[in-house]
C-alpha cells in the first residue's frame, strides 16, 4: 500500500520552479530518504505535503486520499518533525506534547497516556516537568520529534531531526527512527549527513532542481555508477583555481574542493591518476596523500547533481 | 474545543512572562503612583458645585418644560449652582469656549440640549448628571400626562427637590483627585496597551516554528486565529481588571458605583486595541508593525491624557482633532461621565466606537489571512 503518492507536482513562485512536476511513491513499513542539496526543491516538496504550501498544480495523496479534499484525514495521519525546533520553551516538556496531541483531537486519560507515551519514547519522563529552555541541544530534538508522535501518525515526515547536536544524542534520536519504524509507522527522512541516510533508509530519491533525478534502494543508486572512480587527494596549501585546471583533464566528471582535499569523480575506464596529479605538482602543490574509493551514496549524490549535498 | 486549547495557552504563555507582567502591570501601577502623587495639587480636590455657572437660552415661549426647568433651577441654586439667562446677542457656546460658563443649556421645542466646557469636564458633568436626572423626571411627568393628567404635579412633588442632587451628585465626601484621575486614565491606557503584544500574536508562533505545528495539526486556520485572539482578550482583560483591583484597594481610587459598565467599556476596548494591533501586523510585515504600533499607542495615550489631563479635545484646531481622535480619550470620557456624573448612558458611544473600530481591523486581518499560504 502507498502511504504517499505525489503525481505531477508543481509549485511556482512567480516565475521561479522550486518543483517543477515531481512524482514520488513512498511505500508502507519504508524509511524513505529524501535527499537534495539547499534550493533543490526538497522543503518546498515537504511543505505542500505538511499543507504549508498549497500546490501550483499537480495531485498530493495521503493513505490514497487527497490531501487538499481530505485535508483533516491527512492531516490526523500525519506528523511533521520540522528542521526548526517547533516547541514553546515557556511551557514544559508534558504542556508542549499534551498540547500539540490535543490539537489532533486526543482528550482526557487519552491524551495523558499518549503524551507520557510520546515522552518516554524519546526518554525524557523524567523531564516531562521541566521547561525545554533549561534543555540541551539534543533534548530539544527529541522533545520536538515527541511532539510529532503523540497522536500516532501513520506516516512522519522527518526534516533534519539530527542537525547540530551531539554523537549521543544523534545515536538515540536514528534509534528511535528505527523502533518507530518497527511500530508500524512510515518515515520520510530528510538529512545532510549522507551516512546516516545510508545507514537506516530504506529506499531513497534524489532530488534536483525541483525533479526526482534518481530513486531506489542504495545499491540501486550505487549501481547506476559503476563507471565512476572517486580519488581524494590531499595537498599543501591547495591553489583557488585547481579546481578548473584538472576539469580539463580526460575522464574527469567533476571536481570538489574542500580546504586542502580534492574530490575528483572519474570515468573508471580512464587511466588519468598520474596527469592528475602531475597537473597539481606543475601549479605548485604538495601531494600529501592520494586515496582511491569504492563509490558511496555521496559519490552518487555528487556524480549526480555535481554538488556536495551539504552546498 | 481547539479554540479554547489554544486560548488556554495563550493566556498561560502570558502570564508565565515576567517581561510581560512587568511592562502590562508594574509599569502602568507605578506611574499611578508616581503621576499621582507628583501631580496632586494640579487637581482641584476642594471643587465644590458652588463654583459652577450656567448660562440658559429658553425659545419654549413658556409651558410646561418651562415652568418644570424653572423650579429645577430654584432647587438646584440652592446648592450654589447659578442658572443665568442667556443676554440677547450672546452666543451661549462662545460664553462656554470663553470659559465664563461651565454649560451652556437651551431649552427648546425639540427638548433640551447642553453644551459642556471640555475645561471643567467635572464640573460639566456635574451639571449634566442632574439634567439627566431632570430630564428623566420630565419625561415621566410627560408620559403620566397622556394617561393621568391630574398626577402630573405628584411626580415633580414626590420627593425633595434636591432629588437632582442627591441622586447624582459625586460622593459628598470625596473629590476626584489625582490618583482617581490617573486610575482611570492608566487602566484606559493599559486597555489600549493590548495592541502592542497583538502585533506578535501570529508572529511569535511563525519566529518559534510552531506555525508549521498548528498548520499542520487538523486545525482550521480560522480557529488558531480566534483562539489567539481569545486568548489576548482574555489576558490583556485579566491585566485590566488588575490594575483597577489594585488602584481601587490599594491606592483607594474611586471607580464609582456602575463596576460592570465600567468593565463592559475597557472590555470594548481591549477588543479593539488587539484587532488594530492583529491588523498592522498583518497589513504591515516584519518588524516594521511592531514600531509603528507602539509609536501610535503612546501618540494615542499622549493625547488621550493618560499622562496628563489635556481640555481641548472640544475645541477645533489639529489638538482638538488629535484628542479626539484617541481611543483613550473615547474610554477617559465616556467613564469619567459613568463613573462621575453616574450617565450610563454616556458609555455606549464609547463601547460603540470600539467595537465598531474591532470590526473593521478584525475583517482586515481575517481577509489577508485567508489569502496567505501558512499562518
Amino acid at each position: 500500500m502507498n502511504v504517499l503518492d505525489i503525481r505531477g507536482l508543481t509549485k511556482k513562485f512567480g516565475e521561479f520552479v522550486a518543483v517543477d512536476n515531481m512524482s514520488l511513491t513512498v511505500r508502507e513499513g519504508e524509511i524513505f530518504g529524501f535527499l537534495g542539496a539547499n534550493g533543490a526543491g526538497k522543503s518546498t516538496t515537504i511543505n505542500m505535503v505538511s499543507s504549508l504550501l498549497r500546490p501550483s498544480s499537480g495531485e498530493i495523496r495521503i493513505l490514497d486520499r487527497d490531501i487538499t479534499k481530505q485535508s483533516r484525514f491527512a492531516k490526523l495521519n500525519l506528523g511533521i518533525v520540522p528542521q526548526d525546533l517547533a516547541i514553546y520553551e515557556d511551557m514544559t516538556a508534558y504542556e508542549n506534547v499534551s498540547f500539540f496531541a490535543g490539537l489532533y483531537g486526543l482528550r482526557g486519560t487519552q491524551l495523558k497516556e499518549r503524551t507520557e507515551e510520546a515522552l518516554e519514547f524519546v526518554g525524557l519522563s523524567d523531564k516531562a516537568k521541566s521547561l525545554p529552555k533549561n534543555f540541551s541541544g539534543g533534548m530539544k530534538r527529541r522533545l520536538n520529534i515527541a511532539c510529532a508522535i503523540a497522536h500516532k501518525p501513520k506516516l512522519i515526515i522527518m526534516d533534519e531531526p539530527t542537525v547540530g547536536i551531539d554523537p549521543q544524542s544523534r545515536n538515540y534520536i536514528l534509534t528511535s527512527v528505527r523502533n518507530l519504524n518497527e511500530s508500524g509507522c512510515t518515515i520520510i527522512y530528510t538529512s545532510h549527513y549522507m551516512e546516516e541516510v545510508e545507514e537506516i533508509c530504506s529506499r531513497i530519491a534524489i532530488v534536483d532542481h525541483g525533479k526526482i533525478i534518481a530513486e531506489g534502494t542504495k545499491e540501486q543508486l550505487k549501481s547506476t555508477i559503476t563507471d565512476v572512480k572517486d580519488i581524494r587527494i590531499e595537498v599543501k596549501s591547495a591553489q583557488p583555481a585547481a579546481a578548473g585546471v584538472l576539469k580539463a583533464i580526460p575522464g574527469v566528471r567533476t571536481v570538489l574542493q574542500e580546504e586542502n582535499v580534492i574530490r575528483i569523480h572519474s570515468d573508471a575506464a580512464v587511466d588519468n591518476l598520474n596527469r592528475i596529479l602531475k597537473q597539481l605538482m606543475d601549479d605548485g602543490m604538495e601531494i600529501r596523500s592520494v586515496e582511491e574509493k569504492e563509490p558511496n551514496l555521496e559519490t552518487v549524490f555528487l556524480t549526480l547533481t555535481g554538488r556536495n549535498l551539504r552546498d | 474545543m481547539n479554540i479554547l486549547s489554544i486560548a488556554f495557552k495563550e493566556i498561560k504563555q502570558d502570564f508565565r512572562d515576567r517581561r510581560t507582567l512587568i511592562f502590562m502591570l508594574g509599569f502602568p501601577i507605578i506611574l499611578m503612583l508616581i503621576l499621582g502623587l507628583a501631580l496632586t495639587n494640579a487637581f482641584s480636590g476642594d471643587l465644590s458645585v458652588g463654583d459652577l455657572k450656567v448660562v440658559v437660552k429658553d425659545t419654549t415661549g413658556g409651558g410646561q418644560l418651562s415652568e418644570a426647568f424653572a423650579a429645577f433651577t430654584k432647587e438646584a441654586g440652592k446648592s450654589g449652582i447659578t442658572f443665568d439667562s442667556l443676554p440677547a446677542g450672546k452666543n451661549g457656546r462662545t460664553e462656554v469656549e470663553n470659559n465664563r460658563y461651565v454649560d451652556y443649556v437651551e431649552l427648546s421645542g425639540q427638548g433640551i440640549s447642553l453644551y459642556g466646557s471640555s475645561r471643567s469636564t467635572i464640573e460639566s458633568n456635574i451639571v449634566q448628571g442632574m439634567l439627566t436626572s431632570f430630564a428623566d423626571k420630565y419625561n415621566a411627568a410627560a408620559a403620566v400626562a397622556q394617561t393621568e393628567p391630574a398626577q402630573v404635579q405628584a411626580v415633580f412633588a414626590g420627593g425633595a427637590g434636591s432629588d437632582y442632587i442627591k441622586e447624582l451628585s459625586i460622593n459628598a465626601n470625596r473629590t476626584p483627585g489625582s490618583i482617581d484621575y490617573y486610575a482611570l486614565a492608566l487602566t484606559v491606557m493599559v486597555g489600549l496597551w493590548a495592541a502592542m503584544p497583538a502585533g506578535g500574536l501570529i508572529q511569535r508562533e511563525i519566529g518559534r516554528g510552531t506555525a508549521v505545528r498548528l498548520v499542520t495539526a487538523p486545525v482550521r486556520k480560522s480557529e488558531i486565529f480566534a483562539g489567539k485572539v481569545l486568548g489576548g482578550i482574555v489576558t490583556n482583560f485579566l491585566f485590566v481588571i488588575v490594575i483597577i483591583v489594585f488602584s481601587k484597594y490599594v491606592f483607594k481610587a474611586y471607580w464609582g458605583e456602575h463596576m460592570g459598565i465600567v468593565l463592559i467599556v475597557l472590555l470594548s476596548e481591549v477588543i479593539m486595541a488587539l484587532s488594530l494591533g492583529l491588523a498592522f501586523s498583518y497589513l504591515l510585515k516584519g518588524s516594521a508593525s511592531r514600531g509603528i504600533i507602539s509609536l501610535i499607542v503612546q501618540l494615542m495615550s499622549f493625547f488621550g491624557g493618560a499622562y496628563f489631563p489635556i481640555g481641548d479635545e472640544a475645541g477645533g484646531g489639529i489638538m482638538g482633532f488629535l484628542v479626539n481622535l484617541s481611543p483613550i480619550r473615547w474610554g477617559n470620557h465616556g467613564l469619567t461621565q459613568v463613573i462621575y456624573g453616574n450617565d450610563v448612558s454616556a458609555a455606549w458611544p464609547a463601547v460603540g466606537l470600539y467595537i465598531g473600530f474591532a470590526i473593521l481591523f478584525l475583517g482586515a486581518s481575517i481577509a489577508v489571512m485567508r489569502r496567505r499560504e501558512g499562518l
